[in-house]
């Protein structure tokens, strides 16, 4: 590995400019500055038009700042000794703006940050492009951002793949860490797809190029997010729609108390009426609904989840039923074997040879752990120098067989380019039982797949395989020529923290389904251990289609995972689809997630992001409306201080009449900042039931919202009139 | 209030809600076409109106077609009653000889009934002949009332499983008044007239009291229209000074009676409701904040010292606990007939009449109340129940930006068509010419005028002075407006449920007494945000201000 790491410093393609310290730089770039910019480009009224909360109060601001010009125009409803109040007043509306224009840009900003770190194309390599001229084929060195699609690039050990590309030639081991955070090399094949940004790591690979820079599946996706046109959700509309409905209502009130207070003579001061208004409009969910909304696509990026939209977060927290595969969710990764389990009259290492032929051709993980674990018992087939003229059909999901047939040879051919290095240690070992063989045909298959294929049964056969599956793992039956030799069993384990994860889901009154192709004593056992109480068992993939659509035809509202091509009709019908980054384009475009992770346990927390998206607004909305309770007792005992002192004695909180209006604007306008952590980060969230949720946020933002602005408004008068003290 | 009155309290409010939970099966049975026991005296007799009507009883409308019927069906009768005051001296049964109103008058009197208000710019005893009193007041007080429960019971059919449609309001309307509206009426009428209440058309009494003068005694069929403007929340009485007047509220008996029934379909109707949506435990958040809300409104009236019952506008047959009861619950029901003056009452009981007439639902009037409570339920279901992490729904409907729409209109025309003509009566000298000054009390007489009249009350403290052209035509106005826009809103809500998704899953429980908790408190907020200020103004600052009563 030394030299691959000297060649990566002076090679073409080398990995130095991009990584972590290239993030850096970005972060740096989209600086406060540029924040602080956006927040005060945030101020103009036309930008405002989508907000009619803050516009509302800007307009108050004008009418503010126009008294505070010329009281005298505003005739008895003004005082011109006032004039240091109506500026405050003017000062606090503007600020209570900008406050909520910077929130949104600092949301924005939060939003961007995490999208460009997510880039892959920010970087330039040169690579190696291959031409074809005649019957040669020649290399050029080109900018990875003149590449095209289709073209081929040669990426050797050690040089970073520039785009995301297909497998054409040759095998070698790839180091995904980068992109995907899994930071086991794994190998790619002819056929496999390579993310741009991972390393190759062993040997070279030949790629076609599947997209041009800056087009690939993962760009197109951040930029949805990047641009700012983002279109609301259903609950925003919604909640926009309250927020208008109570700036009428407010709206209602304020030019109903002008009317009135004109009407009957009263002295009101429009300073006062104005401050009240603001502090009336719900500013605060105005001043934050953005932010939420921005906010939830930044933090699943930064779990390094791409969402195709805010909705889809949104129904997310709406989920009544998760379909979970077993594999790599629930458990470990893949199957590995552990023992190999022969039939009477065999051997162990009849079975364990046998196992080896039968796995050369299984790309499947299953199929490499059974070469390892032959591999360390020393049960190394003499036929091995055949396989390679061997005729050989891969393990389906559809048939759960593989198959391998060797014809009568002597010696063996090596093909060009494949993994030679691994190849070659083997054949040295077993050169000297290199020999003539007879014809041979090695089956491997779940055990009801290969029954009826075996010409004979052992009467062990179903002891076995039941002991096996009984214990939770899987049994494979290897068939030699038709004659079942034995078994092998596959282990299974539980994903680290996935039990906890489920009991999480059932508090919340989500239902967990597992899926899997293994047989229901295998799925029983693992289901039960990771505490799933619906299971599927021996599940094609397009069962996941067939219970998407039960489901949904019971009004539920179903997430599900997926990576292959066929799980692209259910992740596309499935009301949350997660696909893995790993996965094939077409179960990329038919999800509404993407995870770079390729982690599927994510799902679950992208439920409780859901949740926690929309508990926010809600809370937040709630505080906002409870606080105009307060609100109104600091202002009503003032704006009617002169005309009818006895309802001084609805200033239930003592303050004084000087200071208790820029007080409570005061407490309206901090509340915004103070309330920002909890917009961008969330409302804490414990998963529970529905209604205790509901019950918990109630009693925190639902009374709290009508306790805290009484303590606040108190606690900023005394300091205020304490102040004032001062300056008198 | 002492205990034994405290004792009477619990003692009515306890057989209202007891026979109120024995009649809902029938009353829901209404609507959902079952037999009764007395189905061959009504099924004749309703395929009868069906056959003259032309219409077929089993049709299912949509919303539109519904409340366009309602509507009409309401204008015809407003239309009729409406020739019938205009020219009574020209039909029979006027014995006293009475004129025709005046237009606007007739205008505002038709439109007070035709909208179940029942607000009096005149004095029946002394301008009604029994022809109007029983063909046009109290045919509007049946026609209203059933239109109301029509309303009610439609709004809640979108919200059933299943339902193409609201339902047919020919059925609805006719079946209310014949299978609930006129065996009720007639029960309560045998009872009034047995506690002493007048029935009869033989024209007014002309007697010789015990000072030895001749007086005129005007009697005539007052325990029908008394029984109808109780169970239909209607409030309109035959005389001028509504139930305070001996003949129409004799005794403390009559007068509890009286109580009882108004109270007593507005609850049934909430029972009812979770029967005709099959989910009983549904109808617990609605009945506990009703009673809830009607509670917190007694206990602020009752937070003042009571009225002696030698003060001035209080009965001394009734005394100053019964007249704050009713006073409390007239408004709470939106009855708004009267056993005192409300001069009479501390300022605390007019706020909480304020709050009951602002709340409209708390229980509200027949039909209308249940509508409005559903309307409450919806926003804080939508704006509360987002911080339960899942999309907010009710009876697993989920809430989205058009019925918020819809639910905020028709939350926000209340204050506005209470607000703007209270505005406007003083801008044009209208409250200055009923001696309306621009102190607390002239302001809270002014406003209880237009909340009165925009949410289908009744009561009144201006009475028959309000009889000029600006009062006349604003609460006309106002009476339609807070009669049919509303709920015409909400009509436009619930048919938008019909054939929508439905998802049965374990989401915000609205049947809890948390939910029920939080409902009480949303609509408090949502409420005393609103009218704070304005109840500031008025009653509080009058309360503030030491006053006892609207006298001083």
């Amino acid at each position: 590995m030394a030299s691959s790491a000297e060649r990566a410093t002076e090679g073409p393609g080398s990995a130095a400019p991009r990584g972590r310290g290239a993030k850096r730089d970005l972060t740096a770039e989209l600086g406060k500055s540029e924040m602080l910019l956006d927040s005060l480009r945030g101020l103009n009224p036309l930008s405002l038009l989508s907000n009619p909360v803050m516009l509302t109060v800007e307009i108050a601001f004008f009418l503010a700042l126009a008294v505070a010009l010329y009281p005298q125009a505003f005739g008895r409803l003004a005082s011109p000794d006032g004039r240091a109040f109506y500026v405050s007043v003017a000062a606090l509306l503007l600020l209570t703006v900008w406050l909520a224009s910077l929130t949104e840009a600092m949301a924005e900003r939060q939003a961007k940050m995490s999208a460009r770190s997510l880039r892959k194309m920010e970087a330039e390599v040169t690579c190696r492009k291959l031409v074809t001229v005649g019957w040669e084929r020649l290399s050029t060195l080109v900018k990875s951002s003149e590449l095209r699609k289709g073209d081929v690039l040669l990426v050797e050990a050690g040089e970073m793949v520039p785009i995301d590309g297909e497998v054409i030639e040759g095998i070698a081991t790839v180091d995904e860490a980068l992109v995907s955070g899994e930071s086991r090399p794994v190998r790619k094949a002819p056929g496999d797809i390579l993310i741009g940004g991972s390393c190759v790591t062993s040997d070279s690979l030949t790629i076609r190029v599947a997209a041009n820079p800056g087009e690939t599946f993962v760009d197109r996706m951040i930029q949805l997010v990047e641009t700012s046109k983002r279109p609301k959700t259903p609950n925003e509309k919604a909640l926009s729609v309250v927020l208008l409905g109570f700036t009428a209502i407010f709206s209602i009130v304020i030019a109903s108390l002008l009317g009135l207070g004109l009407a009957l003579g009263l002295s009101l001061d429009i300073g006062i009426l104005l401050a009240l208004y603001v502090c009336l409009l719900p500013t605060t969910i105005g001043a934050l609904l953005p932010a939420i909304g921005i906010s939830g696509i930044a933090r699943l990026q930064k779990s390094r989840v791409l969402a195709k939209s805010g909705r889809a977060i949104e129904t997310a927290g709406d989920t009544d039923v998760i379909l979970l595969d077993k594999t790599g969710t629930i458990t470990v990764g893949n199957r590995r074997a552990v023992e190999f389990v022969p039939f009477t009259g065999y051997t162990e290492r009849d079975v364990g040879e046998a196992a080896f032929l039968s796995s050369w051709h299984d790309d499947t993980p299953e199929g490499r752990s059974i070469i390892t674990l032959a591999y360390e018992r020393g049960f190394v087939p003499r036929e091995l120098n055949a396989l390679a003229l061997a005729e050989s059909s891969a393990f389906s999901a559809a048939t759960r067989l593989s198959r391998v047939k060797l014809v009568p040879s002597k010696g063996f051919l090596v093909k060009g380019g494949l993994g030679i290095n691994q190849r070659e240690r083997h054949r040295r070992k077993s050169f000297d039982a290199a020999g003539e063989i007879e014809e041979l045909e090695i089956l491997k298959g779940a055990p009801d797949a290969v029954k009826p294929l075996a010409k004979k049964l052992p009467a062990e056969f179903d002891t076995i395989v039941d002991g096996i599956s009984g214990s939770g793992d899987t049994a494979m039956i290897i068939l030699k020529n038709g004659i079942p030799l034995g078994a092998v069993r596959l282990k299974d384990e539980l994903r680290r923290g996935i039990v906890e994860k489920i009991v999480s889901l059932r508090e919340m009154g989500i239902r967990p389904v597992m899926l899997t192709g293994d047989q229901s004593l295998t799925a029983e056992r693992i289901a039960n251990e990771a505490g799933i109480e619906e299971y599927i068992a021996r599940a094609k993939p397009e069962d996941k289609f067939r219970v998407v659509q039960s489901e949904q035809s019971q009004s539920k509202v179903v997430a599900m995972i997926g990576d292959g091509t066929n799980d692209a009709p259910a992740l596309a019908l499935s009301d949350i689809g997660l696909a893995m980054n790993s996965g094939t384009q077409a179960a990329k475009e038919a999800a509404n997630f993407v995870d770079l992770d390729s982690d599927p346990a994510k799902i679950i927390d992208i439920v409780v992001l859901g949740k926690q998206l929309l508990t926010t607004r809600g809370a937040v909305t709630t505080f906002s409306l409870a606080n105009d309770v307060a609100k109104y007792f600091a202002i009503l005992p003032v704006l009617f201080a002169a005309s009818e002192p006895a309802l001084r004695s609805l200033n239930i909180l003592g303050l004084s009449l000087h200071t208790a209006v820029l007080s409570a604007l005061l407490f309206n306008a901090l509340i915004i900042p103070i309330l920002v952590p909890l917009a961008l980060r969330g409302v804490p969230f414990r998963p529970s039931s529905t209604m205790s949720i509901f019950l918990r946020n109630f009693a925190i933002y639902g009374l709290g919202g009508l306790v805290v602005p009484f303590v606040g408004i108190k606690l900023i008068d005394i300091v205020l009139s304490t102040l004032a003290g001062w300056v008198a | 209030m002492d205990l034994s009155e405290a004792f009477e309290l619990f003692l009515i409010l306890g057989s209202v809600l007891i026979s109120a939970r024995l009649l809902a099966p029938y009353v829901a049975g209404v609507y959902t076409n079952s037999r009764s026991r007395l189905e061959r005296v009504f099924a004749p007799l309703e395929k009868l109106i069906f056959r003259a009507l032309g219409v077929d009883a089993l049709r299912v409308m949509g919303w539109k077609e519904y409340f366009l019927s309602a509507v009409i069906a309401n204008a015809f009768a407003m239309a009729l009653a409406f020739v019938i005051l205009m020219f009574q001296n020209f039909f029979p049964l006027d014995p006293q000889g009475f004129h025709g109103l005046s237009l606007g008058l007739a205008f505002q009197t038709v439109v007070s009934f035709g909208t179940n208000t029942n607000l009096q710019h005149y004095n029946g005893e002394s301008s009604l002949s029994y022809l109007s009193q029983m063909g046009a007041i109290q045919f509007l007080q049946f026609s209203s009332a059933a239109t109301g429960i029509c309303f009610g019971v439609a709004m809640v059919r979108g919200f059933i499983t299943g339902s193409k449609g609201l339902g047919n309001f020919y059925s609805d309307f006719v079946r209310t008044i014949t299978r609930i509206l006129l065996p009720f009426s007639l029960l309560s009428s045998v009872a009034l007239v047995w506690l002493g209440v007048p029935q009869t058309i033989s024209g007014y009494a002309s007697v010789i009291g015990i000072e030895g003068i001749r007086q005129t005694i005007p009697v005539g069929p007052v325990a029908s229209l008394v029984s109808i403007m109780q169970i239909g929340t209607n409030g309109g009485g035959y005389y001028g000074a509504n139930s305070a007047y001996p003949l129409q509220n004799p005794n403390p008996a009559t007068d509890v009676l009286e109580l009882y029934l108004m109270m007593l379909l507005p609850t049934c109707l909430i029972f009812a409701f979770g029967r005709l949506l099959g989910k009983k435990r549904e109808a617990r958040p609605l009945l506990i904040s009703a009673y809830s809300l009607y509670a917190l409104n007694l206990l602020v009236a009752f937070l003042a010292p009571l009225p002696s019952a030698q003060a001035p506008g209080i009965e001394v047959r009734f005394g100053g606990f019964l007249s704050t009861f009713w006073t409390v619950t007239t408004t709470s029901t939106m009855t708004g007939s009267v056993n005192a003056s409300l001069y009479a009452m501390n300022p605390l009981a007019i706020l909480s009449a304020f709050m009951g007439m602002f709340v409209q639902a708390a229980p509200g009037g027949v039909g209308s109340g249940l509508a409005y409570m559903l309307m409450y339920v919806l926003i804080t279901v939508f704006v509360v129940g987002l911080m339960s992490g899942r999309t907010p729904e009710y009876l697993g409907l989920k809430i989205g930006a058009r019925d918020l729409k819809l639910l905020m209109l028709a939350f926000l025309i209340h204050p506005l068509i209470i607000l703007v003509p209270t505005i406007l009566a003083y801008v044009s000298g209208a409250a200055a010419a009923v001696n309306a000054g621009s102190g607390p009390l002239g302001l809270t007489a002014i406003m209880y005028e237009f909340a009165s009249a925009a949410s289908n009350n009744g009561s009144d403290f201006l009475g028959a002075a309000a009889n000029t052209q600006f009062f006349n035509l604003s609460t006309a106005f106002v009476m339609l407006i807070g009669r049919y826009a509303p709920l015409g809103l909400l009509m436009a809500l619930s048919g938008s449920m019909i054939g929508r998704k439905r998802f049965f899953t374990t989401g915000l429980d609205t049947a809890s007494f948390a939910f029920s908790g939080v409902l009480v408190l949303s609509v408090l907020v949502l409420v005393v945000l609103t009218f704070l200020p304005f109840l500031a103004l008025g009653p509080i600052l009058s309360y503030l201000r030491g006053m006892v009563n609207g006298f001083g």
